[in-house]
């Protein structure tokens, strides 16, 4: 029973050592996340739309 | 090291856009990631910049460098990505001997004479600026001459070939048509401008204000209902900005209606009733036309307010400030923006500069009352 205590208290250990290089590798992901905004190629009349409008 | 001239930054708020001057394209980036490619662009090597990251973010080394090198790799695509041009320059084509229909539009003093080959070309044009016909007249400045062959429209300027757009492109020949004619009527050039926004501008007189929004969200329903209260119709649709005094400029087109809002607006214009419906099956729309109430078509105003603007049934009025870079992602894709790179910069500064609203409305006294107040500086 102790042992398995042990056991536990070694795969607490490690998860939380798996969460925070986790946490690090998620800090990477959040700078790399950007996003890319295309103007339109030309002046444009309004576009085609589903045209549900108000 | 001399910064390679590529790239501008601009930072707002917690993010840092970047401006790529072959693409013509804005990215939205991490502060942090906008300082790599910054040092990417001036040559600092990827092995020092993944050193200092993987110090920074205590992360091993081969991560870092994974994630400078991809980096990398995005930014020379950037760099090869150019825009490709939609119009095809068949300048030998014969041009159409008989013109079905002839307008003439004055626009302030100036009138131009616009030959279209049918009916078709007609309906892609006319009743956007029907307001503006005259009786035929001898004396024009410009002759705008539109028709059809093939599955492609055709469009020349004095006897010029500005462009020629297939039919599924309409949209930016009628967008050419609208650059041309407010270059003509304000005497400026492409380059004079800092971009042409999908928007509707309202004026006091003062000052302008734009309202963005998806198509459908109540930009010219909101304008015209404004037009009734005492404001003015700069533009609508296509609002142009000049590069020099960042100031919006009049454009003299038709505020077009669409049907679901003629209930809402027939009080207040009764001519609405009888004025002619065009269904344009393409667009998927039923508009009728509403007379700009703006009498001097060369007016000029400052804006320093874009206001996200909704209509929604049974809402209460909303009404909040909203993160700039939020409203940036909404504005760009809209938008034609010049791609001159000193221009770049003057849009970039001048977005940083104003104030973003966001208006959900069902009740039209509430939204002018409130719009009112922005023009007041009350909020």
């Amino acid at each position: 029973m102790k042992q398995l205590k042990n056991t536990e208290d070694i795969s607490r250990k490690d998860a939380l050592k798996k969460i925070r290089n986790y946490g690090k590798y998620t800090a990477l992901t959040a700078i790399g996340t950007y996003l890319i905004l295309k103007p339109q190629k030309a002046q444009a009349g309004s576009p085609p739309d589903a045209g549900t409008g108000f | 090291m001399k910064e390679k001239t590529e790239f501008l930054y601009k930072t707002i708020e917690d993010k840092t856009i970047t401006w790529s001057e072959s693409s013509n394209q804005y990215l939205i980036l991490e502060n942090t990631t906008a300082l790599i490619f910054k040092k990417l662009n001036t040559g600092v090597s990827i092995k020092e910049i993944a050193s200092e990251l993987a110090k920074e973010l205590s992360l091993p080394i081969d991560k870092t460098t994974d994630f400078v090198t991809n980096l990398e790799q995005e930014i020379n695509a950037l760099k090869t990505e150019k825009d490709a041009s939609t119009i095809n320059k068949d300048t030998t084509i014969n041009k159409p001997e008989k013109f079905e229909f002839i307008k003439y539009y004055k626009i302030n003093e100036l009138i131009f004479k616009v030959e279209f080959h049918s009916e078709y070309e007609l309906y892609l044009v006319h009743p956007k600026f029907q307001h503006l016909e005259i009786e035929d007249t001898n004396i024009h400045a410009h002759t705008f001459t539109i028709f059809c062959e093939a599955d492609f429209i055709y469009f020349y300027i004095e006897n010029n070939f500005i462009g020629a757009w297939n039919k599924n492109e309409i949209h930016y020949f009628q967008g050419k048509f609208s650059m041309e004619l407010i270059q003509k009527i304000h005497k400026k050039e492409e380059k004079e401008w800092m971009g042409v926004f999908h928007a509707s501008a309202v004026s006091n007189g003062k000052k302008s204000v734009l309202f963005l929004g998806d198509s459908g969200n109540g930009k010219s329903t909101s304008l015209a209902l404004l037009q009734a209260n005492g404001f003015t119709c700069l533009a609508d649709d296509f609002v142009p900005i000049d590069i020099y005094n960042k100031e919006v400029y009049s454009f003299p087109a038709s505020i077009s209606i669409k049907k679901k809002s003629l209930e809402t607006l027939l009080p207040l214009y009764p001519e609405l009733e009888n004025s002619a419906e065009y269904n344009f099956k393409r667009l998927n729309k039923v508009v009728r036309y509403l007379k700009p109430n703006n009498s001097d078509f060369l007016s000029h105003l400052p804006c320093k307010d874009l206001i996200f603007i909704k209509y929604e049934k049974n809402s209460d009025l909303k009404f909040d400030e909203i993160a700039k870079i939020e409203a940036f992602k909404q504005l760009v894709p809209d938008s034609w923006l010049s791609p001159i790179k000193e221009n770049s910069q003057i849009f970039l500064d001048w977005f940083a500069s104003l104030n973003c609203y966001q208006i959900t409305y069902s009740e039209n006294k509430k939204m002018i009352a409130t719009v009112a107040k922005i023009f007041n500086d009350e909020l």
